[in-house]
């Protein structure tokens, strides 16, 4: 999609997402799901700036998300830093996690690197749960029970009081996105567009694969790193449930219902996929099965998702003006 | 035996062969000249069943077997030899061949094309255990076109035979061509480097930009001056 | 002491079997079709389940029985899902991305149908055979030594059909040139779904086997995907050689990491070493690029 396309589909979804606390800022739970949708989206953003813009099959999503999170929740009580900083710290200290993950993937293929980066997250529970966790301050199996809440220029959020939190997360959430925007549009934009058509050829001419790759691993796990330091602050306690099977699988959902690499795509679809899980929940175990029958279902009928979609519809509109 | 009417090949959305006519008769070498990149490795293609949208018709004995998939037409006799040359690296010249007989119509006449095959390519039999990925430039060459004659084709399409072969070796593929034609063999071929072969020429097409440019004999090709440039400008 | 370490030895051999079955398996969708089966951990699971099954009708109480309906079904399973299911992706750009996603949302699919279903609680299945052989303070269960010679004999059934069977090397002329077998008449798409119904028999039976010893649950398999895929890529992807040895050392530096630190240590034990394995040889033991 053409890049002032891409702007104008970013401004109108965040001004209809600005307005929603119009209708919905009286009930804290709609709220709260809300501020989730706009967390997940800016993660999902990133998996798929990494994934399917990028082209590098990186499962480590919610890895870095974990990290940062709990990063933090343990530098703003152990340092007793203000959260306002910490999530940034949180967001440098998953950057680096980024950069050493990303190192070894550079030379790797495909499913390789989904291995690699899938083993982060697996190995992330044991020893968040383990003797090396409890000792940086992690609360082994039980997690962390107690974070400080956001606090900027003397003024809490609570999450009692959801709305400025929402306005907020919004905020960063739109500043995450743009920043995604100006890097597919920069020369980043083309170099990953030719890796990715055929790296031989692309690392002849002089794109340095493995300058891209660690810059874009680096900022996509420095930013899901960060908001899930703002995670940590709104929910204010951590488990390593986070690591369990569902988180991955709803990002999966969101970027199959957006379209892969359709940015913002991931977006449109952490609302719609959230929205459906709520709706869903009353049938309880029957959920994920739905959703399992989804997924398969929209990557037949919907391979590039819901913006896929919108654009074969516009530019079919296209062809007919020009005819 | 082939005649091709208002052939339109695609790649994806890449408009390849635009209403291409052509006819190969039976028992006749038909060669097919032409730039690269302008379509002439998909027309051969188009033929054997190795290109996913075709739109026309191609009339192979009276039958239409355009869309036809390769696996139905190479039962059928038709055989499409790569200039990637397309072979199986890791297995031996035995099993390659072995390979080549593959469809159901072929598997009956194995032995007798074994032996025709080693016959006509007897370094190919000394080579039986040899891994395909270690043979030359040359071998390779013989052994694609060998794995194809193991179909018990009767329509072979060879795309670009010299390419990457020493000059000498250039005789060799003409005199295999001209020996399995005199057997009965019916062939199109895309070949620009080897005189001999345009000399065994039936019809010569000329193909340009996904259309068919120049159809005649070789006399005809000869005089004509802009068929001269495409001659000299390779 | 020796008779731990024996122990210990045999534990991983006879685990290293079945994983290398499964691995195999594995292994070899990717290297004929390139696809990734994020389901293939449901598809053990499901093995486990159709045992379970069969036993629970009073007509079967025979392995020999279990095996010849188990495996025609996950054989025809096997060959739907990939013409429904990984078929029309192909033509698609970013189609192993779209593999990997649908067929997560197939395990998503059928690891909570398998909940609603069977519920939660582990099941298990009858020893394939009873008794055990003692020499002192030796114990070996005769049930492990049928599921290693099962598991063995499964790979080398397989081994003799991709060699001496046409349609074992058609499998192999896919997997070696995808193109070249198109120019031979080989049915293509007739062979990835092919490869992938066998794969799907391969880890079925994996969870047949295993599920006497270890119990069926329906998140199981997610465990037996991430090891399934640590070996094929250890093993190099595409290398059924490969994956035979990093099989068989999987499961003995498992079972001694197991006993020496603690089972919480094997996953990272295993991780560390392919994590060296790829630093040094990116494409694994044995794999090859391309």
């Amino acid at each position: 999609m053409e890049h002032k396309r891409i702007a104008i589909l970013l401004a109108c979804i965040w001004t209809i997402v600005a307005i929603l606390p119009l209708f919905f800022g009286s009930t804290n739970f709609i709220m709260h799901i809300l501020i989730m949708c706009l967390i997940w989206s800016v993660v999902a953003s990133c998996w798929d700036l990494i994934m399917g813009f990028a082209g590098i099959f990186s499962f480590g999503q919610v890895a870095f998300f974990v990290i940062g999170a709990y990063s933090s929740a343990i530098v703003s009580a152990r340092f007793g830093i203000p959260p306002v900083f910490a999530v940034f710290i949180a967001g440098g200290i998953a950057a680096v996690f980024g950069v050493l993950v990303g190192l070894p993937c550079l030379k790797l293929k495909g499913a390789y690197i989904a291995l690699v980066t899938f083993a982060v997250h697996m190995i992330l529970e044991p020893v968040l749960k383990g003797d090396i966790g409890r000792a940086l301050g992690t609360g082994g199996s039980r997690g962390i029970l107690t974070i400080a809440p956001m606090n900027i220029f003397g003024y809490t959020f609570s999450s009692s009081n959801p709305v400025p939190y929402f306005y907020l997360i919004l905020l960063v959430a739109i500043i995450c996105s743009a920043i995604i925007f100006l890097v597919i549009k920069s020369h980043w934009g083309t170099a990953f567009l030719a890796l990715k058509d055929s790296e031989e050829f692309a690392t002849c001419l002089g794109v340095s694969a493995f300058k891209y790759k660690l810059m874009v691993f680096a900022l996509t796990s420095f930013l899901t790193g960060m908001i899930g330091g703002f995670y940590a602050h709104y929910v204010s306690m951590l488990s390593t449930r986070m690591l369990g099977i569902d988180l991955f699988v709803t990002l999966m959902v969101i970027l199959v219902i957006g379209g892969v690499g359709k940015f913002p795509g991931a977006i449109v679809g952490a609302f719609i996929t959230i929205a459906l899980n709520e709706m869903l929940s009353p049938i309880g175990a029957y959920r994920p099965i739905i959703l399992g029958a989804m997924v398969v279902v929209l990557v037949l009928v919907l391979p590039d998702g819901i913006v896929g979609l919108v654009e074969k519809i516009f530019s079919k509109k296209k062809h007919r003006f020009t005819h | 035996m082939i005649k091709v009417e208002g052939l339109n090949a695609y790649y994806g959305d890449f408009h390849v062969l635009k209403d291409v006519c052509l006819k190969v008769g039976k028992g006749q070498v038909v060669v097919m000249l032409g730039p690269n990149g302008h379509g002439k490795s998909t027309l051969l293609k188009s033929v054997c069943g190795l290109v996913d949208r075709v739109t026309g018709s191609i009339l192979y004995n009276d039958e239409n077997i355009a869309g036809l998939k390769a696996e139905k037409l190479v039962n059928q006799g038709i055989t499409y030899i790569a200039e990637n040359r397309e072979l199986f690296g890791e297995m031996t010249v035995l099993e390659n061949l072995k390979l080549g007989a593959y469809s159901r119509s072929a598997r009956p006449f194995e032995k007798k094309n074994l032996e025709k095959v080693f016959s006509l390519f007897p370094r190919l039999k000394d080579r039986r255990p040899q891994l395909a990925s270690t043979l030359s430039g040359g071998e390779a060459r013989m052994l694609a076109i060998a794995r194809g004659l193991m179909s018990n084709a009767s329509f072979l399409a060879i795309d670009e035979p010299s390419l990457g072969l020493q000059p000498n070796l250039r005789d060799e593929v003409a005199n295999i061509i001209r020996q399995i034609n005199s057997q009965g063999m019916t062939i199109l071929v895309v070949e620009q480097n080897i005189p001999q072969i345009i000399e065994l020429a039936d019809t010569i097409y000329v193909l340009e930009e996904g259309q068919i440019s120049f159809e005649g004999s070789k006399e005809d090709a000869l005089s004509n001056d802009h068929l001269k440039e495409i001659f000299l400008g390779m | 002491m020796l008779i731990e370490i024996i122990d210990v030895l045999i534990s991983g051999l006879i685990n290293g079997s079945v994983y290398a079955l499964m691995a195999v398996g594995l292994t070899l969708i990717y290297g004929v079709s390139k696809a990734f089966n994020f389901a293939y951990g449901s598809f053990y699971s499901m093995g486990g389940y159709i045992a379970f099954l069969l036993f629970g009708t009073a007509l079967i109480n025979h392995y020999l029985l279990v095996f010849c309906l188990a495996i025609p079904l996950l054989l025809l399973f096997g060959f739907f899902i990939e013409k429904l299911l990984v078929a029309p992706l192909r033509k698609r750009d970013d189609w192993e991305i779209k593999v990997m996603m649908i067929t997560l949302g197939l395990a998503l699919f059928l690891d909570n149908s398998f909940q609603v279903v069977f519920g939660s609680r582990m099941k298990s299945l009858p020893p394939l055979l009873e008794g055990t052989f003692e020499a002192g303070e030796f114990i070996l269960p005769y049930q492990d030594v049928a599921i290693f010679i099962l598991s063995i004999g499964g790979i080398l059934l397989f081994r003799w059909f991709l060699n001496n069977t046409r349609t074992g090397m058609s499998v192999r002329a896919v997997a070696q040139n995808p193109a070249g077998a198109q120019i031979v008449g080989i049915p293509k798409e007739f062979v990835f779904a092919a490869t992938f119904a066998i794969s799907t028999v391969m880890v079925g039976m994996g969870g047949i086997l295993l599920a006497q010893k270890y119990f069926i649950t329906p998140t199981g398999g997610w465990d037996i995907l991430v090891k399934a895929w640590v070996i094929t890529a250890f093993g190099g992807m595409g290398s059924i050689k490969g994956s035979l040895y990093a099989a068989f050392i999987v499961g003995l530096l498992e079972a001694f990491v197991g006993w020496y630190f603690g089972m919480t240590w094997t996953l990272i034990a295993l991780f560390a070493v392919l994590l060296t394995t790829l630093a040094v040889r990116p494409q694994g033991l044995m794999g090859k690029w391309g």
